[in-house]
């Protein structure tokens, strides 16, 4: 089956998502993404890491470099007090929206 | 996440753009790392995992540079890369660099040139406080000619008083002042204005105080306002000159105040060095008493709305009260049917702000047209440049086809390719405005020559600069985008392959830019030759007098007759042919029109001849030939019969059908009625116009004038005529302690009438030259290119057997072809363009055949020239290179 392309606006809450838990690098954030959407995503890094680095410079996220578990250095992303306001935010919204499609949908 | 934060971020990857590079650079190997070490773990190999992983990654460099555009000031630093590859491109082509600056500099400096004059004429606010709600102040006459910007003395203070329409009114009007005595007499550049001119305006004075209302009272102390450059050329800008007495026209005026720099006067063009009030100095001469009675509009005016008060309800309130004023204020001598006009005028209030000169009237054509001149030089610039780009651009081929196989977009190469032609233009711009610049004071003395009272500020200013800037980047966008587009309209497979650049020739871009150019000379050309025809047909127009020998020194203080023994002392100095006097010279600008009819027709009230008060002698010196009958002599003095000259066309349009000789004029003469008796018929001249038809004209002997009129001496002299004004002007002004003589050659204000004439044919001839110089470098650029393609076709062509004349041919024959084309093309956009012109042409028509004739010959001959050199070259190839060729 074909996966499916990550719907317009919703890459930076999903990242936003999986780092609520805990600081992860860019391959980390992908490979969770995948697994979370029982694979039915197609995680483009093209996508990922613009999204990443445009986040870091909102300042949402905060970057620092740290050993993997198997000792090559890579870039942590972590969750800031901002990052957590907007994940906040638009969690609620995205919520809201998709309950609002489903009645749509089965209102029909 | 405040937009300071954001700047500050953007910023710092802009600024640590090293580090940050690298450590993208670090996470990409890491991810690649992470993930090879992922895949190694299904049990592939370290390389086939890592190719694996940088396949998932989508390729190192195409993520990194998805990362670099999408992040925040991604633009300014991809913008700072491409002016530095940009800078390093142009190094490894210094040559090619160096005729782009060149052709761009000099069509850019045209345009930053003729717009700096426009700009400084028309554009440009006076330096005053609020400009913008300056208004100008014209009266519309019932009917529909033009509205007089010219008022009364009178008139300009009652409107002053007008204090709920206007908080103030600023009158003035350039007027030349003899400084100083004796020796040290020479004439000042100044401004006669009402009391109201600088509060309106809103000046403060740079030292002292400025002139105010109560200065400009009869018996007010007559008080001089200098400007600032005055008091620094001639005090040095010491505080002692204020309370200092000038001399002016002979009578003493104190130096109360300096206007503040920058401020030369409303009168645009005109530096007002000395200010003084007209009501003061009316007190003290005799000339401007006069001026300030009612009958004389000679001042403009400026004027400052009252707060709350539109321009339009300006206006109205303005003609209301005018119903209620004009008969007072309009000169009670007038006939009736001069002052009726007025009781219905209605005021109009045109914005005020930049100030006013004549000059604006006078070049508003000749500059736009000069404008437009400009504008098509740089066009053909940039399709020279571009040709040379698009030539250029397929030696770039390969080099822009690698940079799109590495991942960058069609859209951020062509960005790239912009910029760097924006940065040629920019260069080009800048050596532009320096040429500008430099040339400004030629400029000036071109456009304005022999006139020391106009004085314009050239110097590049906010405005000029917008303007270059905004030329500079249109220019780099005409002349980069096209070259551009095509070569990265290929895309990278296409463009890698060896064939590519044979597809290209192809194109019919280039030719058509060479056709374009060769268009647009015609249409230079053209009008360069229309304008230099009529110079020329002006020259050799036969004017009715000899300019050629005389001097004239204009007496302007005095409105009295001058001694008949200055006159013979003039005509006791060696050198001396001839010495007489006229109350006006030829196109001196100035003229005087009365009545006179013949003997029992009724006097006309309105003027119906152009009149000259002339001296004994006076045909014989400007040597107007006499039809019948005799000139002035001494003989025709104040007690003798009161006799006149009439010319040509004066005797026929009142004498068709008798020989005027012997009747009598009846006329009013500077006020006085008279009786003349006809006693010669003079050939008709140009003097009051080269370009009108020659006015009914009536010479009157000047020793029989009464009351005020104007002097000039006129001389016919041998010999060195520089040297004969000094010794004339040595004789003549020890008498003349009131006025600064100056002593001319007519041929000097002959030229000064054709001015306007002979700007244009010089500005557009050199354009022109410009024109057909760019247009022959880019057809040669063309065909050298050509033939450098096709030296393979062309051996080939040798070893089958083609003569050497038959290459030079087809050579020849391709750019005869390319020039035909454009001569068709240029020929109908010369004609409209030579009708638009059609006012500023004399003696020959728009679509004059021989001008277009001729316009075409040099345009083909220059091709020619252009071509030959590539056509000789393709002619000696030699067969067996040109097949090794590749």
């Amino acid at each position: 089956m074909d996966k499916l392309d990550i719907p317009q606006g919703t890459l930076d809450l999903m990242i936003l998502t999986i780092l609520v838990r805990e600081p992860m690098h860019g391959y980390g954030i992908a490979q969770k993404l995948a697994a979370l959407s029982q694979d039915q995503f197609q995680v483009n890094p093209g996508s990922l890491f613009p999204s990443l680095y445009r986040l870091e410079q909102d300042g949402k996220l905060k970057a620092e470099w740290r050993p993997t578990e198997n000792n090559r250095n890579a870039k942590y992303y972590k969750l800031t007090a901002a990052g957590r306001k907007q994940l906040e935010r638009h969690k609620q919204r995205w919520i809201r929206i998709s309950f609002a499609i489903t009645s749509v949908l089965e209102g029909a | 996440m405040t937009l300071f934060h954001r700047f500050v971020s953007m910023f710092r990857w802009v600024l640590r753009r090293e580090k940050a590079e690298q450590q993208l650079d670090e996470e990409m190997r890491t991810f690649v790392d992470i993930c090879a070490a992922d895949k190694m773990r299904e049990g592939v190999s370290l390389a086939e995992a890592r190719r694996r992983a940088v396949l998932e990654l989508g390729g190192i460099e195409q993520v990194k540079e998805q990362v670099r555009t999408s992040r925040h000031g991604a633009l300014v630093d991809e913008i700072g890369r491409d002016v530095r590859y940009a800078f390093r491109t142009f190094a490894r082509n210094p040559g090619f660099v160096l005729v782009v600056v060149l052709t761009l500099g000099l069509g850019i400096g045209a345009n930053t040139a003729i717009f700096s004059l426009i700009d400084a004429l028309m554009l440009r606010w006076l330096p005053v406080r609020d400009p913008q709600e300056l208004v100008q102040v014209k009266l519309q006459e019932p009917g529909d000619g033009p509205a007089t910007d010219t008022f009364s003395y009178p008139i300009v203070r009652a409107l002053g008083e007008q204090q709920e329409i206007f908080t103030g009114v600023a009158g003035f009007s350039g007027y030349s002042f003899n400084i100083g005595a004796g020796d040290s007499i020479g004439k000042v550049s100044g401004a006669l204005v009402t009391g109201g001119y600088y509060e309106t305006l809103g000046l403060n004075p740079e030292a002292g105080r400025l002139l105010t209302r109560s200065d400009d009272a009869p018996d007010a102390p007559l008080a001089a306002v200098i400007s600032d450059g005055y008091w620094e050329r001639q005090f040095l800008r010491s505080p002692a000159a204020i309370g200092q007495i000038l001399v002016v026209n002979g009578a003493p005026a104190t130096i109360v105040g300096v206007s503040p720099p920058g401020f030369t006067g409303a009168n645009v063009g005109m530096t007002a060095d000395i200010t003084l009030t007209a009501g003061a100095f009316a007190s003290v001469n005799r000339q401007v008493a006069e001026l300030i009675g009612p009958g004389n509009f000679w001042i403009r005016a400026l004027a400052r709305p009252a707060p709350g008060v539109s321009v339009r309800q300006a206006e109205a309130r303005l003609t209301t009260v005018w119903s209620g004023i004009w008969d007072s204020l309009i000169a009670a001598h007038w006939p009736q049917s001069q002052r009726s006009p007025f009781a219905n005028a209605r005021f109009q209030l045109a914005p005020g702000g930049t100030g006013w000169t004549t000059m604006r009237d006078r070049y508003r054509q000749p500059l736009t047209v000069l404008m437009s001149v400009v504008a098509v030089v740089l066009l053909i610039a940039c399709a020279n440049v571009a040709s040379l780009m698009l030539a250029r651009a397929s030696a770039r081929q390969r080099e822009i086809a690698v940079r799109l196989a590495l991942g960058a977009s069609r859209g951020r190469v062509v960005r790239q390719l912009l910029i760097e032609s924006t940065l040629l233009s920019s260069i080009g711009a800048a050596f532009g405005i320096l040429l500008a610049w430099a040339s400004s004071r030629l400029l000036l003395e071109t456009m304005f020559p022999g006139s020391w009272r106009v004085t314009f500020d050239l110097t590049p200013n906010g405005h000029i600069l917008g303007f270059t800037a905004a030329v500079s980047a249109a220019t780099g966008v005409l002349f980069g985008l096209a070259p551009a587009l095509r070569t990265t309209a290929a895309g990278p497979a296409a463009a890698l392959n060896d064939d590519m650049r044979t597809s290209s020739s192809r194109s019919r871009l280039l030719p058509s830019l060479i056709v374009a150019q060769v268009a647009m000379s015609l249409v230079l050309l053209v009008g360069a030759g229309l304008f230099a025809g009529t110079l020329r047909n002006l020259q050799r127009l036969d004017p009715g007098f000899n300019r050629e020998g005389v001097l004239i020194a204009d007496l302007e203080g005095r409105r009295t007759p001058v001694p008949q023994e200055l006159v013979d002392e003039i005509q006791a100095l060696p050198g001396v042919v001839s010495a007489s006097v006229s109350t006006h010279t030829p196109l001196s600008g100035s003229i005087w029109s009365d009545r006179a009819v013949p003997r029992g027709q009724p006097v006309p009230e309105r003027d119906s001849a152009f009149f000259v008060g002339a001296g004994p002698r006076l045909l014989e010196i400007m040597q107007t030939p006499l039809i019948s009958g005799r000139d002035f002599t001494d003989r025709d003095s104040a007690e003798a019969q009161p006799v006149a000259v009439v010319n040509e066309a004066y005797a026929r349009r009142f004498f068709p059908d008798r020989q005027p000789l012997g009747q009598y004029l009846s006329a009013v003469v500077r006020g006085a009625r008279r009786d003349l008796e006809i006693v010669g018929v003079a050939k008709n001249t140009s003097a009051a116009g080269l370009r009108r038809r020659s006015p009914l004209t009536v010479y009157v002997a000047y020793r029989q004038l009464t009351g005020s009129f104007p002097t000039t001496l006129v001389i016919r002299a041998r010999g060195n005529l520089a040297e004969m004004a000094a010794a004339i002007r040595r004789a003549i002004q020890p008498q003349m302690p009131d006025t600064a003589i100056e002593v001319l050659p007519l041929s000097a204000q002959i030229e000064a009438a054709m001015v306007q004439e002979r700007v244009m044919a010089g500005l557009a001839g050199a354009f022109g030259a410009l024109a057909l110089v760019l247009a022959s470098v880019g057809l040669y650029g063309l065909l050298a290119y050509t033939v450098a393609r096709r030296t393979k076709e062309v051996g080939i062509r040798v070893a089958l057997g083609a003569e050497r004349a038959r290459v030079v041919a087809m050579i020849l024959g391709g750019a005869v072809r390319l020039v035909s084309i454009g001569v068709l093309l240029g020929l109908p956009a010369a004609w409209a363009a030579s009708r638009a012109v059609q006012s500023m042409l004399f003696g020959l028509k728009p679509a004059d055949p021989a001008t277009i004739g001729g316009a075409i010959v040099l345009l083909g001959a220059a091709a020619l020239v252009a071509a030959y050199v590539p056509a000789w070259r393709a002619s000696r190839i030699d067969p067996l290179t040109a097949l090794r060729h590749e």
